[in-house]
C-alpha cells in the first residue's frame, strides 16, 4: 500500500520529465524546421563579411544604340580595422599615399566597424595610387572593383543627362529621373569571419553585382551634335544671355534633339553652377513668346473659320487703337493692304489682332489651353515649368490683342514645340517623351518600350494643311526667309520677343527664335531656336535664328534624307541674296546642246566622249546661278 | 552479489565520451586563444573522466547501506565545506560567485558535493520518518528548514543554479514519499506570491523575465547568450553543419564548452543529434527508474530515485535554458558540459545508483 503510493508518484515524476523533454525536442524542432531560415539569415550576416562590389550603371544611348553614358572600372580602398595588425604603421604608409592627415586615416582604420569604406579620398583611385596600395600587402587592407560614370560626349546633352553623385547615385535629368532602372545591385565577396573579426577558412561566396537597365533615348546624337555646334557658333559670335535649340518629331512628340547654353560637362560637374546644371532651359525657361506664337492664333482662327487667307483683305497703317492704347505694328509706318496670307507673311501685329478679336478672349483662350499651353507638357524629364495665360476674367480687350500676337504671356520651348508640332502635323497633339527603351544589360532584350501616345486631336486636318501652307509661304515669300533650303520644303515663323524685366519691357533685349519644321507637306522634323540677346546684331528672329534652323535642316537632310520636291514655293529673291535658278536636265544631251542649256553656268566634264551620261547636280532642281556643274561624258 | 545494471554503465561511458568529444570541438578555438593549447579543456576533463570511471565502478562496489550509516556526517562534512569556500581566501572566484576551492590548476565546487550529501540525507530521513511524513509539522516542516539552511548557504556564493537543482530534487523527493498534496498545492502558492511581490517591489524583474521570450529585445545584454545559442541551433536544421563544423564556437557563443554546450551539438548535428542525446538522456533516467521501484528497501528506493532525478532535473534545467523555454540560470549538462566537479559527482551518483542495483 505504502509502495504503491510512492511508486504511483515516481511514475508521475517519470511523465512530467518525460512531458518536459518533449517540450525541449519541440521546441528545438521548432528552432530548426520552422525558424531555420529566418535564424539562418540572421546568423549568416553574422558570421559574414562583405567586401562590396559596384554594380555598373545602366548606359545611356541615343535611339541608334550610340553610347552617351558609360562607365569606368576605377578601384576603391576599404579597410577591415579587426584585421590589422598595427594599426598605427598602416595607418602612416595610407594617409602618405592618399594624402590624408594620420588622424583622419587612423580613424578610419580604429573604427568599431566589421568593414569601412575610405570616404571619400578612398574612392575612385587611379591606377597608380592603387598600385602603391596594393603593394603594401597588408592585411585587411582591401581594393574592391568600383565603377565610375563616364560621359564620352562630354557636355553634349548635358541637361538631359544629367550627371550621377560619387555612390553613382543620379542627381540630375535622365540620371535622376531613371535611377532606379539605372542603379545595378551591388555583389560583393562574402567570407565568413570568427566573433573578433577575423577571416575563417571557409569558403568565400561571390555575389556577382548586378547592373543596372539600359536607358535608350529618343535623341540622335548626330544630329544633336549638329546643334550642339550651331549653338557654340552663337555663344562665339553673339555672346547671348542664353540660347537653345529643340527638334522633335511632331508626329510622335519624340525629342530628336535638344541643347541649351550656358551648359556643363557631366564629368566635372562640380565646376559649373548649380543654377546652370538645374536649368534645362528647352523645357525650365518662360518667356514671352513673341510672333512664333502667332501659329496658334492663326491656327485657332482657320479652325473657326473666322479668317479666309485669300479673300479676308486688312489695311496696316502701322498700329491699331485698342480701348485707348495704341498697339504699333514692328515695321513703321505699316505693311499696307494685306491679304490675310500677307499678314502671317508679314507677322503683322494689327492684322493678328483683328485675327483676336475675330475669336474673341473665351474661344482663343481655349485654343491656347487645348495646345497645352498653361501647363507642364508631362515629358519625362525633371525641372519642367508650366508657364503662366492669362485667365478668362483677366482677359480684356488689350490682353486679347497682345495674347493675339504672342505677348504677355509666358510660355516654355518646349511648349511651343508641342503646339507647333500639333499645328503642322495634322491636328493631333502628342506629349512630348525622351526615352525610347528601357533593355535588360545582359542581352539587350528590350523590358520596356515607350511608344507615343495616342494623341489628342485639337484642329482638324484640312486646317492643318492651310497652316502648313501658310507657313510654307512664311519662308519663301516672308520673314523667314533666311530658313529656306533650295529643292526643299520648309515651314516656319520668326520671332522677336521684348524681355520683361520688373514689370516693364526692356529697351534693345529681345529673344530672338525661330520655329520651323520640314518637309512642309508632311514634317517629320520641328525645329525651334531661340537666342537670349544676342550682342552685335539686328535683333530679329529672321536675322539671327532663322539661319541656324537652315542649318540644322540641312543636317536634317543630311541625315534623314528627305526627298527634293518640285512642288515647293520658290523663293522671292532680293539683290542681296544668291540667287537660285531651276537646273536643267542635260542627261543624253550630246555636249554642245548641253553647252547651249546651261548657259550661264560653268561646265566641268570628264570622261571622253559626245553623250551626257550624267550631271552633277542634279537636273531639274534649283541650283545656284553660275555654279559648276559636273558633266559625264561617253559615246 | 547480483550483477550491476550494465546497460545503464554503459549509457553512460557513452554519453560522457561523447562529451569528451564534443568538449574538443566547443572549446578547441577558445583553448587555442587563450592558452595556445587546443586539447587545454579535453585533457583536463578526460583526466577527471578517467578518474570518473574509476569512481563509478568503485562505488558500485560499495554497499550503499554505508552511505545510511555515515550520512549524518556526510551532511556535516557538506555543510563545513560550503561554509569554508564562502570565506574570502580559501574559496576562490570564478564568473562572479565565490563557489570553488582552487587545488593546483583545477577547481573543485563543494555545491556538487552537496548535492549527492544531501540526497542521501534526505534519503535516510524520508526511510525513517515514513510515518511523520504524513503530518506536515512533525515530519516536512524540520528537513525542509534544513533544506533552506542549504539553499541559504549556496546562494550565499551565489550559485542559483546548483541550487535550484538541489532544491527541486530535494523536494521531488519529499513528493514522492507521499506528502498530501495539498502541502505543494500550498508550497506552489507560497512561490507564485514571492514571485509576485518580487515583482511588485522591482518591476524591471518582470522586463528580465519577459526578455528571454523575446531575447531581441536586449541582443547585447540578457538576451545575448540566448541568441547567440539560437544562432547555433537554428542553422544546424535537421543534420547539422557536421563535427567540427559549428562557427557559433568561434568566438560568438561564450564558453562553448560549459553551460552552452548542447548548442553546439544541435549545431554540428542537428535535430538528429538532440533526438539521440535526449533519447539517451531518457534512457538514464528510465533504467534509473526502474532500479529504485524494484527496491524493497525504503533508503535504497528514495536514493535511487533521488540521484537520478538529480541528474534528469539537472539536464532538463540547462536544455531548457539552451532552447530558450526559461530564463538564463547557469546550470552545466551532466555528462557533455565542461567541468570536473559536475563530472565526477554525475558519475558517483550512477555509481551509487549501480551499486543499488545489485540489490
Amino acid at each position: 500500500m505504502f509502495f504503491n503510493q510512492i511508486h504511483i508518484r515516481i511514475r508521475v515524476c517519470l511523465v512530467v520529465v518525460c512531458v518536459l523533454l518533449f517540450a525541449v525536442i519541440f521546441r528545438v524542432f521548432y528552432i530548426q524546421v520552422f525558424k531555420y531560415n529566418k535564424l539562418s539569415s540572421l546568423a549568416e550576416s553574422l558570421w559574414s563579411r562583405e567586401l562590396p562590389i559596384t554594380a555598373d550603371r545602366g548606359e545611356i544611348r541615343d535611339r541608334n544604340g550610340k553610347v552617351l553614358a558609360t562607365n569606368m572600372t576605377t578601384t576603391s580602398l576599404v579597410v577591415i580595422p579587426n584585421q590589422i595588425q598595427n594599426k598605427e604603421e598602416v595607418a602612416k604608409k595610407l594617409a602618405n599615399i592618399l594624402n590624408v592627415t594620420y588622424e583622419e586615416m587612423y580613424r578610419h582604420i580604429s573604427k568599431k566597424t566589421s568593414i569601412e569604406r575610405v570616404h571619400p579620398e578612398g574612392r575612385q583611385l587611379s591606377y597608380d595610387v592603387a598600385e602603391e596600395i596594393n603593394n603594401l600587402g597588408y592585411d585587411g587592407v582591401y581594393l574592391v572593383k568600383e565603377s565610375k560614370r563616364y560621359y564620352p560626349y562630354g557636355n553634349v546633352l548635358s541637361h538631359v543627362l544629367g550627371y550621377v553623385g560619387i555612390d553613382n547615385q543620379g542627381l540630375s535629368g535622365i540620371e535622376l529621373n531613371y535611377d532606379e532602372y539605372l542603379t545595378g545591385a551591388d555583389g560583393a565577396i562574402k567570407y565568413f569571419s570568427d566573433g573578433k573579426g577575423n577571416r575563417l577558412e571557409l569558403t568565400e561566396v561571390y555575389e556577382e553585382p548586378q547592373n543596372g537597365i539600359n536607358v535608350d533615348l529618343t535623341i540622335d546624337i548626330d544630329l544633336q551634335l549638329a546643334i550642339e555646334n550651331e549653338l557654340d557658333n552663337v555663344v562665339s559670335k553673339y555672346n547671348p544671355e542664353q540660347a537653345l535649340i529643340m527638334a522633335m518629331n511632331p508626329n510622335t512628340g519624340e525629342i530628336l534633339a535638344m541643347s541649351s547654353r550656358p551648359n556643363f560637362n557631366p564629368n566635372q560637374y562640380q565646376t559649373s553652377s548649380v543654377e546652370v546644371i538645374n536649368r534645362n532651359l528647352p523645357i525650365w525657361m518662360t518667356y514671352e513668346p513673341g510672333s512664333t506664337f502667332k501659329i496658334i492664333t492663326l491656327s485657332a482662327s482657320l479652325e473657326e473659320q473666322t479668317i479666309n487667307l485669300f479673300n479676308d483683305n486688312y489695311y496696316d497703317g502701322g498700329s491699331i487703337q485698342v480701348e485707348g492704347a495704341r498697339i504699333k505694328c514692328w515695321k513703321a509706318g505699316g505693311h499696307g493692304a494685306e491679304t490675310m496670307l500677307q499678314v502671317v507673311e508679314n507677322s503683322c501685329n494689327p492684322g493678328f489682332v483683328i485675327m483676336g478679336q475675330k475669336l474673341g478672349a473665351e474661344r482663343l483662350l481655349n485654343y491656347i489651353k487645348s495646345f497645352g499651353f498653361g501647363k507642364k507638357t508631362g515629358i519625362d524629364l525633371n525641372g519642367e515649368a508650366s508657364g503662366i495665360l492669362f485667365s478668362l476674367e483677366q482677359m480684356g480687350p488689350v490682353e486679347l490683342a497682345t495674347t493675339s500676337f504672342g505677348q504677355g504671356i509666358s510660355v516654355t520651348p518646349i511648349q511651343q514645340v508641342r503646339a507647333v508640332s500639333a499645328a503642322v502635323n495634322g491636328g493631333i497633339l502628342h506629349t512630348p517623351y525622351i526615352v525610347s527603351k528601357m533593355t535588360e544589360p545582359e542581352t539587350d532584350s528590350v523590358i520596356k518600350l515607350f511608344t507615343p501616345d495616342e494623341g489628342v486631336r485639337v484642329i482638324s486636318e484640312e486646317t492643318s494643311k492651310m497652316v502648313r501652307y501658310a507657313l510654307e509661304s512664311v519662308v519663301a515669300n516672308g520673314s523667314g526667309k533666311n530658313a529656306y533650303v533650295e529643292n526643299y520644303r520648309i515651314g516656319g515663323k520668326t520671332g522677336t520677343a521684348q524681355k520683361v524685366q520688373n514689370g516693364a519691357y526692356m529697351v534693345g533685349n529681345y529673344i530672338v527664335s525661330f520655329m520651323g519644321f520640314m518637309p512642309a507637306d508632311h514634317p517629320e522634323i520641328v525645329v525651334y531656336v531661340a537666342i537670349d540677346n544676342p550682342k552685335g546684331v539686328t535683333q530679329y528672329g529672321g536675322v539671327v535664328s532663322a539661319p541656324i534652323a537652315k542649318n540644322v535642316f540641312k543636317t536634317a537632310i543630311e541625315l534623314y534624307g528627305y526627298e527634293k520636291s518640285k512642288e515647293g514655293m520658290p523663293r522671292e529673291y532680293t539683290w542681296l541674296d544668291t540667287k537660285y535658278t531651276m537646273l536643267p536636265d542635260v542627261v543624253g544631251m550630246t555636249l554642245e546642246e548641253a553647252r547651249k542649256t546651261l548657259k550661264g553656268f560653268q561646265i566641268i566634264t570628264s570622261g571622253s566622249g559626245d553623250k551626257v551620261i550624267y550631271q552633277s547636280p542634279e537636273g531639274n532642281y534649283y541650283a545656284e546661278e553660275g555654279s559648276k556643274i559636273s558633266l559625264m561624258l561617253s559615246n | 552479489m547480483k550483477k550491476i545494471d550494465y546497460k545503464l554503465f554503459i549509457a553512460v561511458l557513452l554519453i560522457a565520451t561523447f562529451g569528451i568529444i564534443m568538449i574538443y570541438s566547443a572549446s578547441s578555438i577558445w583553448a587555442e586563444y587563450k592558452f595556445q593549447d587546443p586539447f587545454k579543456f579535453i585533457k583536463a576533463q578526460g583526466m577527471f573522466f578517467i578518474v570518473g570511471i574509476f569512481l563509478m565502478y568503485f562505488l558500485s562496489k560499495v554497499d550503499y547501506h554505508l552511505y545510511y550509516k555515515k550520512a549524518n556526517l556526510i551532511l556535516f562534512g557538506c555543510f563545513l565545506l560550503l561554509l569554508l569556500v564562502l570565506i574570502p581566501g580559501i574559496g576562490t572566484i570564478r564568473n562572479g560567485s565565490r563557489s570553488w576551492f582552487g587545488i593546483g590548476g583545477f577547481g573543485i565546487q563543494p555545491s556538487e558535493f552537496a548535492k549527492i550529501g544531501l540526497i542521501i540525507y534526505v534519503a535516510k530521513y524520508l526511510s525513517n520518518n515514513k510515518k511523520n511524513m504524513r503530518d506536515i509539522k512533525q515530519g516536512v516542516l524540520p528537513i525542509m528548514s534544513l533544506i533552506l539552511v542549504f539553499f541559504g548557504l549556496i546562494m550565499l556564493e551565489p550559485d542559483f543554479g546548483t541550487a535550484m537543482v538541489i532544491v527541486l530534487t530535494l523536494v521531488v523527493m519529499i513528493f514522492i514519499s507521499g506528502v498530501k498534496m495539498s502541502f505543494f498545492i500550498k508550497l506552489l502558492m507560497v512561490g507564485l506570491i514571492g514571485i509576485v511581490g518580487l515583482i511588485i517591489v522591482a518591476p524591471y524583474r518582470m522586463a528580465r523575465i519577459v526578455s528571454f521570450l523575446n531575447p531581441w529585445t536586449d541582443p547585447l545584454g540578457s538576451g545575448f547568450q540566448i541568441i547567440q545559442s539560437l544562432y547555433a541551433i537554428g542553422p544546424g536544421g535537421l543534420l547539422g553543419q557536421g563535427f567540427l563544423n559549428s562557427r557559433q564556437k568561434h568566438f560568438y557563443l561564450p564558453e562553448p564548452q560549459t553551460d552552452f554546450i548542447f548548442s553546439i551539438i544541435s549545431e554540428e548535428f542537428g535535430f538528429l543529434g538532440v533526438l539521440i542525446v535526449t533519447s539517451v538522456f531518457f534512457f538514464i533516467f528510465f533504467r534509473s527508474l526502474k532500479i529504485s521501484l524494484k527496491q524493497n528497501d525504503l533508503f535504497g528506493k528514495y536514493l535511487a530515485f533521488g540521484l537520478s532525478f538529480g541528474i534528469i532535473i539537472q539536464a532538463l534545467l540547462n536544455l531548457m535554458v539552451v532552447v530558450g523555454i526559461i530564463p538564463v540560470t547557469g546550470v552545466t549538462l551532466p555528462f557533455l558540459s565542461y567541468g570536473g566537479s559536475s563530472l565526477l559527482v554525475s558519475m558517483a551518483s550512477v555509481g551509487i545508483i549501480l551499486s543499488i542495483s545489485r540489490k
